[in-house]
């Protein structure tokens, strides 16, 4: 099993609400994935290809960004939906983690609710513990 | 006061780890903005417009998602030292908001920055926009 197979194994046994999981390359092409089963993806895939195309192109701005600008290193993006949170995170230099993580706001929350929370240390976790392997 | 130079300034009192906000328009230019005084920026204020360009563009993609996930809430790119916030507002203009990202003190674990308060951004934002 590849490191990239086992990252993906260990996001979904993570976090139950992790619906859908993906290893790209650098120009967005789906290398891996791992989506939960019995549950239909909300995003069409057709969908899901052109936001890791831009995603790919986004990141390879940002990594420019962070020499540049002297940002540290650049970490994780989220876009935030009603229904969805997408997080992509570069893996390494050739990889992007895509992620879709359920935001459909918890029951019984007094105030409205914008959605669930990702843990993303937890996540950013498991990102550096995999990386960690040869 | 415009409605936007409002919600600029209670963004600014709500949280000081905030050092920039800014509202946009539909083709990227900065119609307010609010620096916190004695802070510097990291990024050129021209690398924030092209970066503003880039948000608005990936907004305008992300609304054919609608149909499927709902309407888009906000989005954060985090780096080591600031998180950059956008969140779409109405008629297509966009807030900006750059935000200090310190790591975690005494944390056993590796830190990777602290929790942008988004529930509280986004009431914020809901506030105004109920406003006349």
């Amino acid at each position: 099993m590849s490191r990239y197979e086992k990252l993906l194994n260990m996001l979904m046994d993570f976090d139950g609400s992790v619906e859908f999981a993906v290893i790209s390359d650098t120009t967005g092409e789906i290398l891996w994935n791992s989506s939960r089963s019995n549950l239909k993806l909300k995003v069409p895939l057709a969908e899901t290809k052109k936001i890791l195309k831009r995603e790919s192109s986004d990141w390879i701005d940002r990594c420019k960004a962070e020499d540049r600008l002297g940002l540290g290193r650049a970490l994780y993006h989220i876009t935030s939906f009603q229904k969805i949170k997408q997080v992509t995170i570069p893996v390494d230099a050739f990889h992007l983690l895509y992620i879709v993580v359920n935001n459909e706001p918890m029951a019984k929350s007094k105030m409205k609710s914008y959605g669930r929370l990702v843990e993303m240390g937890k996540i950013m976790s498991i990102v550096d513990f995999v990386n960690t392997f040869e | 006061m415009e409605k936007y130079e409002k919600l600029l300034n209670m963004l600014m009192h709500f949280n000081d780890s905030i050092r920039f906000a800014a509202v946009c328009n539909t083709d990227g230019d900065i119609v307010w903005n609010s620096q916190r005084k004695g802070i510097k920026n990291i990024v050129p204020l021209d690398e924030t417009k092209q970066t503003i360009v880039r948000v608005i563009e990936a907004w305008a993609q992300n609304s054919n998602l609608e149909n499927y996930v709902g309407s888009g809430l906000y989005s954060i790119a985090s780096y080591e030292k600031i998180k950059r916030i956008t969140v779409p507002l109405a008629d297509g203009n966009l807030l900006f908001i750059s935000v200090n990202n310190p790591q975690t003190k005494n944390s056993k674990t590796k830190s990777y920055g602290q929790i942008a308060e988004m529930g509280k951004i986004l009431s914020i934002v809901d506030f105004i926009k109920s406003q006349k």
